[in-house]
């Protein structure tokens, strides 16, 4: 027979590298024509850091997209990176870009300002067009500003930024207290999940998601949204599917090939809802967060939610295998399977736990207070 | 114009989906040689390697063991203070199924997977640990001579703790205590693009390492630690990247590659097959994790306990790195005021497990959200209503004491609320992100939250 269930998960999850400490680098010239040139360190591991980053120069210099190259293919030309992990290419990379095309734009103004006898601080780029604030028809165009940089000045239109978040020193190994905020910002989502099991075969169909993510700025939300959606694939994965090793702690079995190791296909993929929230960080490019990390996150918890919700049984090692889901309503059957009542303790799961494998006078011992 | 918040397509998209980008395994260089690994087929063994009828064989360029690296154990993060513990090739030891031993270069791959076939080695098994929950036993097998866990946070610490509050009275004063244990799986990262590394001997005496890293300038310094070089002999070349996830800032396939190209004077490629990312490559860590939790009976939690023991495999990588990150969000987007945490980096003999999508996290948001679902069921509370009690507010604090600026859980837990039409009693529907105030305001929480006024 076949089951209904519904779960929910709200999770947080950390800009940046943990205790911060990781710096970006970018320089950004000028071509003849006013055409632009960046170059960045940081590597596209699909995360869409190359249009992110471009669009961002694009904003913040005023000129259309496509006059911008975007180079980040070797460390000769690119600065450094300390690299594209921890979702941190968006926040802390980005304002290495936001703050390199700030600087290119103040170069751009400071010809323009010399080409239009108007002083910088009256200027503007907009679309490619240097422009007087309040009289418009007073402009000259960033490529004849580039002109006028090679061939009358003797210049180069150029910008460098970097962007580096202080470490933070834990200054108490006891406790764990840290002097600075050890993260560039804090994001946070919340999620549904709706299941479907089967109690004669273990089965488990994730039908339903609802995904409500606080992206800070979605820079760009066509790819906003595929990451949290391309991550809830992964989180699916992570909750019915995956596993290196099938008989953990053990490791045999080992699968050297995809039928061996189950990930999601795209037919397994549910419907999914996705919301967006927009509540600007502090110090991020245009109020952004970085969210690719954590779009994988909070789908395992609330499925196994729902799976409870729908069969009453709650599965605490992952992926819920149709195996774990049978030997579970089995244990339930017997009447086993209940958690321990001693005084006001409730305690489920003894059976996984340290106290009941290591043996006596292990370290690893757990302390409960009853 | 309005170029940030635009729905523009992704700059490189119509690359990849043609099939025109060009990754790593698709450079060809004249002279390329390409290269095989020799990996121990046993999970712990002491061995003895020899490869003088490897290198005998015609159309073999080089042969490359521990004894060409200059600097053969270097951490990856020595610069945060997690000393080097991997060989790059082993030397004495294997201990895991598919550590690199040697790596061949040849004419073509065949002929360097028949070199591999043709080195000796001699392995003198020993015992294997793979439950990190016995890794402490008296009898477990030792990983390491020195130990089974990580014994260098903070410099001398073999664990990472966190404190906060009056933990043992919280467990006093609650109405129940739930307990749960939660485990995670070890995941592969699964990139389209295997592990790759071809390297290039140029005319002016540098290395260029095309690389399918997630990290230039990172995966630059580890060569560079390696080979003993300074940064300006190299240049990386990459930055376009074929799925990573956090398995390819494990810098797998580069120093060996350089290394056979320098002993061979010839470019030399290392592709991975799919069956070496899979079972060869570094995997998410298993996490094991113990939590109790002291309620109220009207669903307010006061405090935690927790446990964390970290499958680390048989090295270090960025484990303590990843535990430490663990430690720092273990209450969730909670706000609980009373905290006892302890972790260990454990030690095992299977492949070692890395930086994945979330780390140190994923597993973790899993465990208390699971735990909370829970809490939720055994008081007969609305799950809803539990986590918007709890929920981080403005000024409440982090398990390391810093002041939440900003909090959003409650917004979107309502945002999901509403999505599915899940009623809520107005104190719940109308609350916000804001500061703590009356109700939402119980003892248990005023003396840390007073402490981060002062702070503002």
């Amino acid at each position: 027979m076949k089951h209904r269930g519904r779960g929910i998960s709200a999770i947080e999850y950390p800009t940046g590298m943990n205790q911060n400490g990781d710096p970006s680098q970018v320089w950004i010239k000028l071509k003849p024509d006013g055409r632009v040139d960046v170059f960045s360190g940081t590597s596209d591991i699909g995360n869409g850091s190359k249009t992110i980053q471009t669009q961002i120069v694009a904003e913040t210099l005023g000129v259309p997209y496509d006059w911008i190259t975007y180079d980040n293919s070797n460390t000769d030309s690119s600065p450094l990176d300390t690299g594209t992990f921890a979702s941190r290419a968006t926040f802390v990379a980005g304002n290495a870009v936001l703050k390199a095309a700030k600087a290119a734009r103040e170069k751009v103004l400071e010809i323009a300002s010399k080409e239009l006898e108007i002083d910088a601080s009256d200027l503007d780029v907009v679309d490619g067009e240097v422009v007087a604030k309040g009289a418009p028809s007073k402009s000259i165009s960033v490529p004849d500003v580039a002109v006028a940089a090679t061939w009358t000045y003797g210049e180069l239109l150029t910008g460098v930024g970097a962007h580096l978040n202080p470490f933070a020193t834990i200054t108490d190994p006891e406790t764990g207290e840290v002097d600075l905020p050890p993260h560039a910002a804090i994001s946070y989502a919340s999620c549904a999940a709706e299941v479907e099991v089967d109690d004669e075969t273990g089965e488990v169909r994730v039908e339903r998601l609802w995904q409500c993510f606080d992206v800070g700025r979605a820079i760009n939300p066509l790819l906003v949204e595929g990451q949290i959606e391309g991550g809830a694939m992964m989180g699916l994965g992570l909750a019915v599917l995956e596993e290196c090793y099938p008989y953990y702690p053990g490791v045999d079995h080992r699968g050297p090939e995809f039928g061996a190791y189950l990930a999601p296909g795209i037919k397994g993929m549910p419907k999914v809802d996705t919301l967006i929230i927009e509540n600007p960080s502090a110090g991020g490019p245009y109020g952004a967060k970085g969210i690719s990390e954590m779009a994988n996150n909070p789908q395992p918890p609330a499925i196994a939610a729902a799976v409870y919700d729908a069969v009453g049984v709650w599965i605490t090692q992952l992926p819920i295998t149709p195996e774990r889901i049978l030997r579970a309503l089995e244990r339930k059957e017997r009447g086993e399977g209940e958690p321990r009542r001693e005084g006001k303790l409730v305690s489920f799961d003894e059976e996984l736990s340290v106290n009941t494998v290591a043996a006596e006078g292990s370290v690893f011992q757990y302390s409960l207070p009853t | 114009m309005k170029v940030v918040g635009a729905r523009l397509p992704r700059y490189d998209g119509i690359g990849h989906v043609t099939g025109r980008t060009r990754y790593v395994d698709d450079v060809r260089v004249p002279g390329m040689l390409w290269a095989k690994a020799l990996r121990s087929p046993v999970d712990h063994a002491g061995i003895r390697v020899d490869t003088s009828a490897a290198a005998r064989i015609r159309g073999v360029h080089a042969v490359v063991t521990h004894e060409d690296v200059p600097r053969n154990v270097y951490g990856h993060l020595e610069a945060l203070g997690i000393p080097g513990d991997e060989p790059l090739f082993a030397e004495d030891v294997v201990r895991y199924k598919g550590q690199p031993i040697a790596l061949v270069a040849a004419e073509d791959e065949d002929l360097a997977a028949e070199a591999v076939e043709a080195i000796r080695v001699d392995y003198d098994e020993r015992p294997a640990l793979f439950d990190i929950r016995k890794a402490a036993d008296t009898d477990a097998p030792k990983v390491h001579h020195w130990g089974n866990w990580y014994p260098h946070f903070e410099g001398e610490m073999d664990r990472r703790q966190i404190r906060k509050g009056d933990v043992d009275r919280a467990f006093d004063q609650a109405d129940v205590i739930v307990s749960g244990v939660y485990r995670p799986a070890a995941i592969e990262h699964c990139p389209i693009e295997p592990q790759t590394g071809l390297a290039v001997p140029e005319p002016d005496g540098r290395l260029t390492i095309y690389s399918v890293t997630q990290a230039l300038y990172f995966s630059m310094g580890v060569v560079a630690a390696h080979l003993e070089w300074p940064l300006n002999k190299l240049k990386f070349v990459g930055g376009t990247v074929g799925g990573g996830f956090g398995g390819k800032v494990d810098t797998a396939a580069d120093t060996p590659a350089a290394l056979a190209a320098l002993k061979s004077g010839r470019p030399v490629k290392w592709r991975w097959t799919r069956e070496e990312e899979l079972l060869c490559s570094s995997t998410r860590a298993p996490w094991h994790m113990e939590i109790a939790d002291a309620v109220t009976s009207d669903g307010w939690i006061l405090g935690r306990r927790m446990l964390t023991l970290h499958d680390s495999g048989a090295y270090a990588r960025f484990s303590p790195y990843g535990l430490t990150k663990h430690s720092f969000h273990h209450t969730g987007a909670y706000t609980i005021p009373n905290l006892h945490f302890d972790g260990y980096v454990v030690f095992t003999n299977r492949v070692p497990t890395t930086a994945m999508r979330g780390f140190g996290v994923t597993g973790l948001s899993f465990a208390t959200e699971l735990h909370v679902s829970r809490i939720a069921n055994v008081l007969g509370i609305d799950p809803f209503e539990l986590r918007l009690k709890n929920a981080n507010r403005i000024g409440d604090t982090s398990p390391n004491r810093i002041a939440l600026p900003d909090p959003s859980t409650v917004p979107t837990i309502l945002d999901i609320a509403d999505a599915l039409g899940h009623e809520l009693p107005a104190e719940y529907r109308t609350m916000t992100r804001d500061r703590r105030d009356g109700e939402l305001l119980p003892e248990h929480l005023v003396a840390q939250l007073a402490s981060t006024e002062e702070a503002h």
